[in-house]
């Protein structure tokens, strides 16, 4: 897509999400719903911004996002910094683990990145679980149950009033929106996109793959963490259940509905698939069943999700118009 | 002590066994057809619950049967898998990573089917022989003989099967050169979907034999997932030999974490040897076909 | 034997032949000459059925075969011998052999066919247990057509069997493929110009940018200017 167009379809999906307040502003219920899907909208478009864009099988986003919610929290109750300095740390500390995670991996080929970075994911919970974690302040598997809760100037967000934190959200998700498709339209952008051609021919011209991927690897590792400082203080406690297959499935339904690769695809796949979440849990454990189903069938019959889907029947009626 | 680092050796090799022949499975796949299965864990359940459920009815209490029984309905099950939901993917760009997501969407179908239909708690499943050599302190049970020798004897049979049979030719003949394969008339979507469905009997049979010891699970599979997939990338993947190599190196090395600092450190210690031999190897142990 | 009408082909998006038309009858050798790059390996593979996308007409035997997968077309005794010779690296000579008897019709002759290629090509049977990969190039080069006979095939399709071998062995090659054909095997060849194989020829033709531009006997060809000029260097 080009990226005028990227950038008039997040103009009027943000626009229109600022809106729902005014519907739903009365609802707590509801406006939790929107928040969460605000939250996963930036962790999905994260992923898809490595996997779709830059082509890098990372398998890594969740627990990115957990270990951002972890350091978060454990910062601001261990050094007393405000939440809002303590998400941008947690952001850094993620970051810093990213890099870590790709300077091994990042040299290896595809399969191979899916298993190291899944295998971060696999790891965290026994360590946030055991000795280590309790050591630094995890809770083991009891979890962290209190954690503060988000303050600005003195203003203290809760959970009770969710309006504030909603706008607060948005506009973290707007910004990082900013940032996704900045990258995407800048350098970067086009270098991955050689890269995803032909790496060989692109190293030949001096298009470094690693530095780029470095980079990529750890910007979305850092945004990740971010936002997932930003849900610890939102929901006020965490316990490793999050790195249960479930979530990461969630995650990846978005991806799937929204479109690998067509981002902001990502954003309209996680309002999509929260919402469908949402209804679903009535079906208690046929849930996930459903879930899992949902990836299958979706997988198979909306190969481009729906952004795609829409492009082809947009590019069609050009095309039709163009013979006549 | 002795006897400890004995029963240590042993439940490393034992493991060991099972896991070589789970993990050729997958690295079989990867080899042939570059798809990476994230339901395999889940088919090392199904076969584990398959047993379950025969083992349920009085008629089948006997493993030989629950062997002859399963094998066949986790070939024709893994057959139709590939057909059915990876076959139709190959077409596209990004096929490999839309074959990660749909497998791993099969993986959670599967795992809370099973959650749904036998229920949380874990089934055990009779010991395939009672009994033990004992000698002095030293004792070694003949379930853990016979799950080594048969685990071993898949993988042989299978080695067997690669070399000496039509089919299995054809098998490293699409993994060699998929075009050369295609000029001497061997139906690569054929080889594609009976790789796979053998994968799926070499991982469902593994489940069997473990679920004797370890018991089954809805989500047990992704342990097993996570095993045979560290040890399909350290020992090179599409590497059978290596494949075995690293089974064993990895089976003795979870003994002896698990052993000296217990079962948490087993996965980590596990990662940090992959990682480091990955750092210096990236193409794992044996790189290469054969 | 083949006869192939109004065949055009893509790779992707990009059209490889255009329009392009020429008959092989039983027991010929056709030799197809043309500049790299214009389509000859293209041409052979649409026939093979190695090319997804192909419109036309291919005729063999009174059939229409276009459109039909790599593994009927073996079946039915159409057999491409790869210009990079596509063998099993990890393989031995053997089991090369054995697998270019894959097809369903080939494998009762296995054995014969074993017997007839080994009669051919004495060095095979010398390194039978040899793997593949370990063979220098005019070696391999050998195999590949020795895989293509155990396929029990009518039609040969060699796709520039003399590419990067020295002059000896391309007489080697000229020599095998007169031997094959003397046996009764129908053979279309296309090479860049290499007077070893052009001279077998009963006809020639000429591919050129996808398209067919010339078609005659080897005098005709001498006596034409463009070509001489081409190919002949003249």
């Amino acid at each position: 897509m080009e990226h005028k167009r990227i950038a008039k379809l997040l103009a009027v999906i943000w626009s229109i999400v600022a809106v729902l307040p005014l519907f739903f502003g009365s609802t707590n219920f509801i406006m939790h719903i929107l928040i969460m899907c605000l939250i996963w909208s930036v962790v999905a478009s994260c992923w898809d911004l490595i996997m779709g864009f830059a082509g890098i099988f990372s398998f890594g986003q969740v627990a990115f996002f957990v270990i951002g919610a972890y350091a978060s929290a454990i910062i601001t109750a261990k050094f007393g910094i405000p939440p809002i300095f303590a998400v941008f740390l947690a952001g850094v500390i993620a970051a810093g683990i990213g890099i870590l995670v790709g300077l091994p991996c990042l040299k290896l080929k595809g399969a191979y990145i899916a298993l190291v970075t899944f295998a971060v994911h696999m790891i965290l919970e026994p360590v946030l679980k055991g000795g280590i974690g309790r050591a630094i302040g995890t809770g083991g598997s009891r979890g962290i149950l209190t954690i503060q809760p988000m303050n600005i100037f003195g203003y203290t967000f809760t959970s009770s009033e969710p309006v504030p934190y909603f706008y607060l959200m948005l506009f973290v998700a707007v910004i990082c929106s900013g940032i996704i498709l900045a990258v995407i339209k800048s350098h970067w952008g086009t270098a991955f996109l050689a890269l995803k051609d032909a790496e060989e021919f692109a190293s030949c011209l001096g298009v470094s793959a690693f530095k780029y991927k470095l980079m990529v690897f750890a910007l979305t590792s850092f945004l990740t963490g971010v936002i997932g400082g930003f849900y610890a203080h939102y929901v006020g406690m965490l316990s490793t259940r999050m790195l249960g297959i479930d979530l990461f499935v969630t995650l990846m339904v978005i991806l799937v509905i929204g479109g690998v690769g067509k981002f902001p695809g990502a954003i309209i796949g996680a309002f999509i698939t929260i919402a469908i979440n949402e209804m679903l849990s009535p079906l208690g454990s046929f849930r996930p069943i459903t879930l899992g189903a949902m990836v299958v069938i979706l997988v198979l019959l909306l190969p481009d999700g729906i952004v795609g889907m829409f492009e082809k029947i947009f590019l069609k009626k050009k095309k039709v118009r163009s013979l006549n | 002590m002795l006897i400890e680092i004995m029963d240590v050796i042993i439940s490393g090799l034992i493991n060991g066994s099972v896991y070589a022949l789970m993990a050729v499975g997958l690295t079989l796949i990867y080899g042939v057809s570059k798809a990476f299965n994230f339901a395999y864990g889940s088919f090392y359940s199904m076969g584990g619950y398959i047993a379950f459920l025969l083992f349920g009815v009085a008629y089948f209490k006997n493993y030989l049967v629950v062997f002859c029984l399963a094998a066949p309905v986790l070939l024709v099950f893994g057959f139709f898998i590939e057909k059915l939901l990876v076959a139709p993917l190959r077409k596209r760009d990004d096929w490999e990573i839309k074959v990660m997501m749909i497998t791993l969407g099969l993986a959670l179908f599967l795992d809370n089917s099973y959650q749904v239909v036998f229920g949380a708690r874990m089934k055990s499943l009779p010991s395939i022989l009672e009994g033990a050599f004992e000698v002095g302190d030293f004792i070694l049970s003949y379930q853990d003989v016979v799950i080594f020798v048969l685990s071993i004897g898949g993988i042989l049979l299978f080695r067997w099967f690669l070399n000496n049979t039509r089919t299995g030719m054809s098998v490293r003949a699409v993994a060699q050169n998929p075009a050369g394969a295609q000029i001497v008339g061997i139906p690569k979507e054929f080889v594609f979907a009976a790789t796979f469905a053998i994968s799926t009997v070499m991982v469902g049979m593994g489940g069997i034999l473990l679920a004797q010891k370890y018991f089954v699970t809805p989500g047990g599979g992704w342990n097993i997932l996570i095993k045979a997939w560290v040890i399909t990338a350290f020992g090179g993947m599409g590497s059978i030999k290596g494949g075995l190599y690293a089974a064993f190196i990895v089976g003795m090395l979870e003994a002896f974490v698990g052993w000296q600092f217990g079962m948490n450190w087993t996965l980590i210690a596990l990662f940090a040897v992959l990682l480091t031999t990955l750092a210096i190897r990236p193409q794992g142990l044996m790189g290469k076909w054969g | 034997m083949i006869k192939i009408s109004k065949l055009d082909a893509y790779y992707d998006d990009f059209h490889v032949l255009k329009n392009v038309s020429m008959e092989v009858k039983k027991g010929q050798i056709v030799v197809m000459l043309g500049p790299n790059g214009h389509g000859k390996s293209t041409f052979l593979k649409s026939i093979c059925g190695l090319v997804n996308k192909v419109t036309g007409h291919i005729e063999y035997n009174g059939e229409n075969i276009a459109g039909l997968g790599a593994e009927k077309l073996v079946n039915k005794g159409i057999t491409y011998i790869a210009e990079n010779r596509e063998l099993f690296p990890e393989m031995t000579v053997l089991e090369n052999l054995k697998l270019g008897a894959y097809s369903k019709a080939a494998r009762p002759y296995e054995a014969t066919n074993l017997e007839k290629v080994f009669s051919l090509f004495p060095r095979l049977k010398e390194r039978k247990l040899q793997l593949a990969s370990t063979m220098s190039g005019g070696e391999a080069r050998m195999l590949a057509i020795a895989r293509g006979l155990m396929s029990n095939a009518k039609f040969l399709a060699i796709d520039e069997p003399s590419l990067g071998l020295q002059p000896n062995l391309r007489d080697e090659v000229g020599r095998i493929i007169r031997e094959i054909n003397s046996q009764g095997m129908t053979v279309l060849v296309v090479e860049q110009n290499i007077p070893q194989i052009t001279e077998l020829a009963d006809k020639l033709y000429v591919l050129e940018e996808g398209r067919i531009s010339f078609e005659g006997t080897k005098d005709e060809a001498l006596g034409n200017d463009h070509l001489k000029e081409i190919f002949l260097g003249m």
